[in-house]
């Protein structure tokens, strides 16, 4: 199995990538109706002031159908999940996660998945963790691993293959 | 009496952020906590979100029926891991066409999700379920005159409507916990900011300046230092906080501690035990060992 399969989404998972066009038709039909622009989202981004994004014109744009242009765009890469748009809303209208199902979008469309991202799900994929045990170091700066602290060993898949078999469901999925 | 959980410990803890782990397997114990170690928990997920939710769903999925397989309750001290578990749950139990679309992909692993486990974090597992004032009958040396300010981690405020350790915009259980102990929370405008952590994959440079300003912000304000509890949060404001003030172009000085090693320091827990010396911030100027 490789990344392709889960990101990439060939033909296997046309299903998966209309069930996020699904999603996506839903906010923008349902959701995004319910939002009246009051900018309260924007004005507590964390990503605002340092990036430039500007949630309820995610909101916005998605309205008007814009998704293609939204997809495309580097700047829904720069939420930072803090999840205050959600959580203060009047609306209900949670543009985080307009911003999830965005990025899933353009992942599955084939779009260049941004810096470490890949590395993070190759790893999932050989170990079922996003990194393997690192060398550290004190303060004083002598290196020590997990064993040398008396830390038990890491709870991870013991079947690899079997493991593997259920990710690689995901990819091949028909709904 | 004993609780018992099993400890999820993600990714982040278990492969780098030691210091968290030590605290905890050494404090916990003493409040009648039994962590059971389990074999084959993997990611939770949640750092896939923005590649792919179901892979998220799955894998957070996954864990909770490692944990229904042996009857035990989660301990989960990362704040992503804690939402992702959490809100997986949440989706599962209101969504069974979705429970059954996940099962049929846990069957690969011989698993199933078919019941809720309760779910904990560190903040709510000290605070609510061990409590206060058990906290304060064990502390030994209080730590007087440590004056710090505190980093809750977006992920465990919010959102409200799946149920979060503490209230979304005026937490204050790690305060109630830090004045068992003796210390002196300290408020500050910028509490509810983020630590930039999620960014850290595809924009390394904004995360650490997002880390940088809030530092700065504490160390302008003259607080002595921050105490977290969640890996992430502290991978950025300790272990990068050199970095993060090149950004912001500034000295940091910033003691940063986990919650839990100043639990353990004030139960009189050695600093080693504590993984004192794993903190990459300037802790000795916090002075936990002159504490009394
Ligand atoms: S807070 Fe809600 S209603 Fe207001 S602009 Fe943002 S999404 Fe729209
Ligand atoms: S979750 Fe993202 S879009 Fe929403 S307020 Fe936070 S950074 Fe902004």
């Amino acid at each position: 199995m490789s990344i392709i399969d889960l990101t990439s989404m060939g033909e296997p998972q046309s299903e998966q990538r209309k069930e996020l066009n699904d999603r996506l038709t839903k906010l923008q039909d349902e959701i995004s109706d319910y939002c009246f622009q009051c900018a309260r989202c924007t004005s507590g981004c964390e990503a605002h002031k340092l990036l430039e994004l500007e949630p309820h014109k995610i909101v916005a744009l998605l309205k008007r159908g814009l998704i293609n242009e939204l997809v495309n765009a580097d700047v829904i890469w720069t939420c930072m999940t803090c999840l205050k748009c959600r959580e203060r809303c009047p609306q209900r209208v949670a543009p985080v996660e307009i911003l999830f199902a965005l990025k899933n979008i353009a992942v599955a469309n084939g779009k260049q998945i941004p810096g470490k991202y890949t590395a993070m799900l190759q790893s999932i994929l050989s170990i079922g963790l996003i990194q393997d045990i690192q060398q550290t170091t004190t303060r004083t700066n002598k290196t020590v691993k997990r064993e040398e602290l008396g830390l038990p060993p890491l709870s991870k898949p013991t079947d690899v293959a079997k493991f593997q078999a259920g990710i690689m469901k995901i990819a091949m999925e028909k709904v | 009496m004993k609780k018992k959980y099993a400890l999820f410990p993600g990714c982040l803890m278990p492969t780098e952020q030691y210091a968290y782990e030590l605290s905890i397997r050494e404090t916990l114990p003493l409040l009648d906590v039994e962590l059971v170690d389990v074999e084959g928990f993997s990611c939770c997920g949640e750092p896939m979100k923005s590649v792919n939710q179901l892979l998220t769903l799955y894998l957070s999925a996954r864990n909770l029926a490692i944990a229904q397989k042996h009857h035990l309750d989660l301990f989960v001290p990362c704040a992503m891991c804690h939402l992702a578990l959490t809100e997986c749950q949440h989706i599962l139990e209101k969504n069974p066409a979705m429970k059954d679309r996940i099962n049929d992909m846990l069957v690969a692993e011989d698993l199933a999700y078919t019941e809720k486990r309760h779910i904990v974090h560190t903040v709510d597992l000290l605070h609510d379920e061990i409590g206060v004032q058990k906290i304060k009958e064990h502390v030994k040396k209080p730590l007087q005159g440590v004056k710090i300010a505190v980093h809750y981690g977006c992920h465990i405020l919010r959102p409200r409507e799946l149920g979060r350790p503490d209230d979304s915009e005026n937490p204050q259980k790690i305060e109630a916990i830090l004045k068992a102990l003796g210390a002196e929370p300290v408020n500050y405008p910028q509490k509810l900011d983020c630590c930039g952590a999620p960014l850290l994959a595809n924009l390394p440079e904004s995360a650490l300046t997002k880390t940088g300003q809030k530092l700065q912000a504490i160390q302008e304000q003259g607080i002595q230092g921050l105490v977290d509890v969640c890996p992430w949060c502290h991978k950025m404001f300790d272990s990068r906080q050199t970095k993060a003030g090149e950004t912001v172009a500034a000295k940091l000085d910033v003691p940063v501690v986990y919650l839990t090693q100043l639990l353990g320091v004030a139960f009189g827990l050695s600093a080693e035990k504590l993984g004192l010396d794993l903190n990459l911030s300037p802790v000795e100027k916090l002075q936990l060992e002159a504490a009394k």
